[in-house]
């Protein structure tokens, strides 16, 4: 039963998300911004080579030097060393999607059903607060992993098609695309969307809901993305290490909303 | 099928509803009367398993509330709650809505529209079951909440203001269901405040103002609260009734009678029927001018009114 409450809950939320005036754009909104990046970077690149074989900044001198070095770039000219490493750092846009978007959708999961007076009719059904939350768990993680693999995917295509425009290899995606895409941004969807659930459960105002999601969730995952974004670009392992961190804090915030989750305060205090 | 032993709740030490005990056979309609903020709405979430109470127990149609989360959602199978607000997602179609619902309820697909074209023409919404929920009527919500409360054949039903902010016509469909409900032998709980609604309906009545101050079957209350089948009898007189309620409460020549009023030109009070024609005698004789006289059974209105006043 749990899967079919899944579903049911993915197709009813996603309808209303249609609707919303608030979260559609953002499915759209952010992963375009997310595929622009890289694409640019890519169609930047020959300029890139050209500034770089003539600059003689020590900076510049020491990346390419240390880039040399890395497994992935022996034997690449240091433009295109270079090319491929500033692209490999643009993942990072693709854990921006699922955070801004996660943190409105999740906001409106159960203060939207507290405002519709529809959170009691559904307690009142045989459903499990495990269910419940399992299912509005994945119908704000489904649409929002969904565009952010869409955006990849893109992002991925277009890149590839210009570099071999130019003769060159597809430098996407590369193995820190991969696991960002495919694991650490759907557990980050997880971790935002948890607790801005919790968040929602306490309230009654979806907009405030929101506006406290910013607040609680923004700061913290913008500080992780920016480490994981200089991590992923130096380090596979530290890289993984993040992916088992998040999944491990996923499992935890899951485990925190269900037992927290408690049936009688939501009706009792919310009128 | 409804049994409650001292069920009390309180809300940060506030009693809502505090020792409750009470019990509602099968197929029977029971009506539970009450204020606003009488403890209704607090008690049949508690017997929803909704909410746990602070002590005390309760069975409903076999499950104990607060047995545990499987005998919970067992008791949750076995009920249907019509919530005080209808509570539907208005984008959707009533046809979503409910088969929505029905999901959740575990009902197969072909249970599901089954019972969706059964209830859908009973209530008279099949040519609606398109339209988004946001376009309906109050009257047409509520019809569509009820079907919600009764498309998993439960054998409980609890329903909490069924006709509150209806219109009359709308009002009356409702109760024509809630009767039709009835006569299939379900057990059902309404939480009203219409009276008249549950005189027509129950057949057994509590009435709660966190405590349960009355709880009994229609008839006996109706016998008034001596069991003996006394009558109240109002006498609208032509002149001030106070002279003439004095000298009745002084007793003998006068008929026996109980619970001597007056107020204004009206005299109310309470006799056992072959009483009243020596009463009308007496203030004939006495020379009282008398327009008008009735004489009947207690109202539900007079009961409730006598027990939340405190006057039983």
């Amino acid at each position: 039963m749990t899967r079919s409450v899944v579903f049911l809950f993915l197709a009813r939320e996603w309808h209303d998300t249609r609707h919303n005036s608030r979260v559609l754009p953002l499915y759209f909104v952010l992963p375009l911004v997310a595929v622009a990046l890289p694409i640019l970077l890519a169609l930047m690149a020959p300029s890139m080579v050209r500034d770089l074989q003539r600059s003689a900044e020590p900076s510049t001198i020491a990346l390419t030097q240390n880039l040399a070095r890395l497994a992935e770039f022996q034997g690449l000219p240091p433009g295109e060393a270079l090319a491929r490493y500033v692209l490999r750092a643009t993942a990072g846009m693709f854990l921006l999607i699922p955070i801004a978007i996660a943190s409105t959708a999740a906001a409106f999961s159960i203060v939207g059903e507290k405002q519709q007076r529809t959170l009691e009719p559904i307690l009142a059904t045989p459903i499990t607060d495990r269910q419940l939350l399992l299912g509005k768990l994945l119908a704000t993680v489904g649409p929002t992993v969904a565009a952010t693999w869409a955006a990849g995917f893109v992002a991925i295509l277009v890149v590839d098609l210009v570099f071999a425009s130019r003769g060159m290899a597809a430098p996407l995606p590369d193995r820190y695309w991969t696991m960002v895409l495919l694991v650490l941004a759907p557990a980050l969807t997880v971790a935002v969307s948890l607790v801005t659930m919790r968040l929602s459960a306490r309230s009654s105002d979806p907009q405030a809901t929101v506006q406290m999601s910013a607040l609680a969730v923004l700061p913290i995952f913008l500080l992780v993305v920016a480490v994981f974004g200089r991590l992923l670009t130096r380090s596979f392992p530290a890289l993984l290490g993040a992916c088992v961190l998040v999944l491990l804090l996923d499992f935890a915030l899951f485990r925190m909303n269900v037992v927290r989750f408690r049936r009688e305060e939501i009706l009792t205090t919310w009128k | 099928m409804i049994a409650t032993h001292g069920l009390t709740r309180a809300f940060d030490g506030v009693p809502a509803v505090e020792d409750v005990s009470f019990s509602v056979p099968a197929g029977t309609l029971f009506a539970l009367l009450g204020p606003n903020g009488a403890g209704k709405t607090t008690t049949v979430r508690m017997l929803m398993g909704l909410i746990g109470p602070s002590a005390g127990t309760a069975t409903v149609a076999g499950y104990r509330i607060g047995g545990g989360a499987d005998a919970g959602r067992l008791l949750r199978r076995a009920c249907g709650l019509l919530t005080e607000a209808p509570g539907f997602y208005d984008r959707m179609s009533a046809g979503d809505n409910l088969r929505f619902f029905g999901r959740l309820y575990g009902l197969s697909e072909r249970t599901l529209r089954q019972q969706l074209e059964h209830f859908l023409k009973l209530l008279e919404l099949w040519d609606r079951r398109d339209d988004a929920v946001g376009t309906f009527s109050k009257g047409m919500k509520q019809r569509l909440a009820i079907i919600r409360a009764l498309f998993h054949d439960p054998k409980v039903v609890f329903l909490d203001e069924p006709t509150a902010g209806l219109d009359p016509e709308a009002a009356l469909e409702v109760r024509e269901l809630i009767a039709r409900l009835k006569n299939e032998g379900r057990t059902i709980v309404v939480c009203t405040h219409n009276l008249d609604e549950a005189e027509r309906l129950a057949d057994a009545v509590g009435i709660l103002r966190r405590r349960l101050l009355v709880c009994d079957t229609l008839e006996r209350l109706r016998a008034g609260p001596e069991g003996d089948g006394s009558l109240t009898v109002q006498c609208t007189l032509t002149a001030p009734a106070a002279d003439t309620a004095l000298a009745l409460r002084s007793g003998p020549p006068a008929p026996r009678v109980r619970e001597v009023r007056a107020a204004d030109v009206t005299l109310t009070a309470r006799c056992l029927p072959d009483e009243v024609p020596r009463l009308v005698a007496w203030l004939v004789g006495r020379g009282a001018g008398i327009r008008e006289v009735h004489a009947a059974a207690d109202s539900l209105e007079t009961i409730y009114l006598r027990a939340v006043r405190g006057e039983r």
